[in-house]
């Protein structure tokens, strides 16, 4: 069962990668995550190895839940980020011991008491999403960093875009 | 020129001391500001240093004049001209007097000057000030204090000269708390008025954010995230105490309402809320209900009114809650980013930082009824945090305009920028005590 529902999940992942522009970034390490998930990867579809990539998926991120991307000043959840947390929901579904850390990032942009306030709102919104889509909140803890603790270095908007999320961690 | 002045030292210090018993400690407030013209600019100031009587004293009056021309050059408040070298006249009697003639030609508004005396355990500084047009006397006042104490002495005089000729308290005493991660990671650090005597106040080698202390200066709020999430924390500053505020989610920038009361943003209900915390961390009520973003609360003098700022109409702007009648009205409505509002010491204005399309961030002042709004900074990147002194004369503000954050202070009308404190790493947040 498990196998499956990750064969079908790293379709989807694959097929969003292919999709999305905006926040397309490099895969990586995929199999090392699904193995760290204890999770057997699926059979390679393309050239590109099978596990956790696209959309949520970057050098930040290489656990078996994907973050999800916002625009500057905005917390709400674009159709990419959608996907992806039903994605993290349909694995919370199928790891029942599992819960999640989601911490609310910001880009250097504004000013940091505001990006706390934003910070939280994106992991909250998140968090919502996802147990609207029946995970108990009690697997899903909250924190912001607001522009705290940036991923990318740099300042313009390839940095930008990464540093905007909120990061999913397994507890 | 010190040289010239001593024959005449003995008399002038019989004068002037004559003249420390015979006034009022301190002339009636604002007298001298309200012969002002508004807007006529900085006071044209002769300091002279005090005269010393012994030989250990000629030591102390140096430094006590440097430290007061420092101090006084500081404020901004004054155009400091060196006094001439005729400053002394043949008085009545053949006595020396001061020469208000060439005090005046020279264009002096003010003149100060007096002595120093005593031995280290006790030293006398008694201080004049005079308003040189009419010859008028307007201070006179003696400090005293050990030999190690000759920068507070210095400082005293300044904060009395200032209050003098301002009507309002002066930074003199005063100090500034930030955040700096000159160690690596972000601590609070305090700092005198004019950036010297810098000291760490936290070392929890987490993330500690928006530091603002107490009206009476006693307390110390801030968050940090020792608790892994950010958490507000009131520490006692005499005993280094700590009470924490233990409620679920975060806890984001306070903003005193009164020595026992801080208000701060939590969000352990759900939606982020502005509440009033008490000294001890227990909450005391909340104060907004708004879906959205509340946060960044600062008060009006009297404590009656709030501004904060909200994401509640989209975007983030300033709005004020006045906590009697409940009413919430907005006061921003000028770009689409309005955040930091800090209520001055006067009651009159709010000054905010306000972030332009090209991410460029300026700091700004408005009347508290939403008009007159003037900008202050431009064209150098990100100024932000502004938090006036306790005066109102001056503001301090973060800004990259050099590549890292660092501190500046202005001018309330924005003139005269420049760095408060030469310090590795990055500063900011800065919030300036009320206390002297």
């Amino acid at each position: 069962m498990k196998k499956s529902v990750y064969g079908i999940l790293s379709l989807a992942v694959l097929f969003t990668a292919g999709c999305s522009s905006k926040n397309a970034v490099a895969p990586s390490g995929g199999a090392d995550a699904g193995a760290g998930a204890g999770v057997p990867a699926p059979a390679p579809v393309t050239s590109v190895e099978a596990g956790p990539s696209g959309y949520g998926f970057d050098e930040y991120q290489t656990g078996p839940l994907g973050d999800v991307f916002y625009e500057f000043d905005s917390s709400e959840l674009s159709s990419d980020a959608q996907n992806q947390l039903q994605q993290n929901a349909t694995w919370m579904g199928n790891n029942a011991g599992a819960s999640t850390l989601i911490e609310g990032h910001c880009d250097e942009r504004g000013t940091s008491e505001y990006n706390m306030a934003l910070g939280e709102r994106r992991a909250t919104n998140a968090k919502e999403y996802i147990v609207r889509l029946g995970i108990p909140s009690s697997r899903i803890e909250t924190v912001s960093y607001g522009e705290e603790k940036p991923f990318a270095a740099g300042h313009d908007e390839s940095a930008w875009s990464k540093n905007r999320r909120a990061h999913f961690i397994l507890k | 020129m010190r040289l010239l002045m001593r024959p005449a030292a003995a008399f002038l210090l019989t004068f002037l001391l004559s003249l420390a018993f015979s006034l009022p400690a301190r002339a009636t407030d604002g007298e001298y500001i309200a012969i002002r013209k508004e807007g006529s600019g900085r006071i044209a100031l002769i300091v002279a240093p005090p005269l010393a009587e012994g030989g250990k004293a000629s030591s102390w009056s140096g430094e006590i004049d440097r430290e007061i021309r420092r101090a006084l050059d500081f404020t901004g408040l004054f155009n400091m001209i060196p006094p001439p070298m005729n400053l002394f006249e043949e008085g009545k009697g053949g006595k020396p007097a001061l020469n208000f003639g060439a005090l005046n030609s020279i264009g002096a508004e003010v003149f100060a000057g007096g002595t120093v005396s005593g031995d280290p355990d006790r030293v006398r500084l008694t201080m004049a000030a005079y308003e040189t047009f009419g010859a008028k006397p307007i201070l006179s006042k003696t400090y005293t204090g050990s030999s190690g104490d000759l920068r507070a002495l210095a400082h005293a005089f300044c904060a009395d000269l200032v209050q003098l000729l301002t009507g309002h308290r002066s930074v003199f005493g005063s100090s500034i708390v930030f955040v700096s991660n000159q160690s690596g990671f972000k601590e609070i650090y305090s700092c005198a008025f004019d950036g010297s005597n810098v000291r760490q106040l936290t070392r929890s080698r987490s993330i500690s954010l928006t530091p603002a202390l107490s009206p009476d200066g006693t307390s110390l709020a801030f968050t940090d995230y020792t608790s892994g999430r950010p958490a507000l924390k009131i520490m006692n500053l005499s005993d280094r105490r700590i009470a924490s505020v233990r409620q679920s989610g975060v806890s984001i920038d306070p903003g005193w309402r009164s020595n026992a009361e801080v208000a701060t943003t939590l969000s352990f209900q759900g939606d982020q809320e502005i509440y009033l915390v008490r000294t001890d961390g227990s909450l005391s009520r909340r104060v907004t209900s708004s879906r959205g973003i509340d946060l960044s609360p600062s008060f009006s003098p009297d404590g009656s009114r709030m501004a904060f700022v909200s994401a509640r109409y989209g975007n983030p702007q300033i709005f004020i809650l006045d906590l009697i009648s409940g009413q919430t009205r907005r006061l921003t409505y000028n770009g689409n980013y309005n955040t930091q509002p800090s209520w001055s010491p006067a009651g009159d204005k709010i000054a905010y930082s306000s972030m332009e399309k090209n991410g460029e961030i300026n700091i700004f002042t408005i009347r508290a009824d939403g008009s007159g709004a003037t900008q202050l900074t431009s064209g150098d990147r990100e100024n932000e945090s502004p938090s006036w002194s306790p005066g109102g004369d001056m503001i301090v503000f973060t800004s990259s305009r050099q590549g890292q954050k660092k501190l500046y202070v202005m001018n309330a009308n924005g003139e005269h920028q420049r760095r408060l404190l030469q310090m590795s790493g990055e500063q900011m947040q800065p919030s300036w005590s009320f206390v002297r």
